[in-house]
């Protein structure tokens, strides 16, 4: 099963998995359009 | 990256295990405001404080955005001083992406991690010496110059 990348959308939520995982955050600022 | 690079399946497997992967709008606020965001694709690698450690702006395909995210993580640890950490993330790199456009970069930040942990110097002048010898036109090769007078 192919991987698919599961992006938060939320800083605070982000922040929160950061350090009960103990990663880094990949912010990643698109346009929609 | 919506289109080719985030669906490519060593991308999604690598930032799944490696990352907590934030996504916004672009016009999202107060976000992009708060990291002054003004053209996209804009990526950021945070720590889990939420500060900024590693910035890119435009498109990246697979081969070269794991190495740029592997940077990131390395320049947070770097940052924090956490440089065990800061050279697996090096090592990595340059074990698995030496030909990718993060390398120099990696070189000479996998040169100063050493120094900052040993103390011994030896570390930044062996970076020159890849550099100049691996991408003599790199800035990173440049900003390396003074360390070939390193004794």
């Amino acid at each position: 099963m192919t991987t698919k990348i599961e992006w938060e959308s939320s800083l605070d939520r982000a922040i929160a998995r950061a350090k009960a995982e103990n990663k880094q955050i990949l912010l990643d600022f698109f346009n929609p359009l | 990256m919506g289109a080719v690079t985030y669906p490519n399946a060593k991308v999604a497997e690598f930032v799944m295990k490696s990352l907590i992967p934030l996504q916004v709008k672009s016009d999202a606020q107060p976000i992009a405001t708060d990291f002054n965001v003004k053209w996209t694709p804009t990526l950021i690698t945070l720590d889990s404080e939420g500060k900024e450690h590693h910035r890119t702006v435009g498109f990246f395909p697979p081969e070269e955005l794991i190495p740029s995210l592997l940077l990131g993580v390395a320049k947070c640890h770097f940052d924090l001083e956490h440089f065990a950490e800061a050279l697996a993330a090096l090592d990595k790199l340059l074990g698995e992406y030496s030909k990718s456009d993060s390398a120099p970069e990696a070189i000479y930040l996998r040169g100063v991690s050493r120094y900052k942990s040993t103390h011994d110097p030896k570390p930044l002048k062996e970076a020159y010496e890849k550099l100049q010898s691996e991408y003599p036109s790199s800035e990173w090769t440049k900003r390396a110059y003074p360390y070939r007078l390193i004794p």
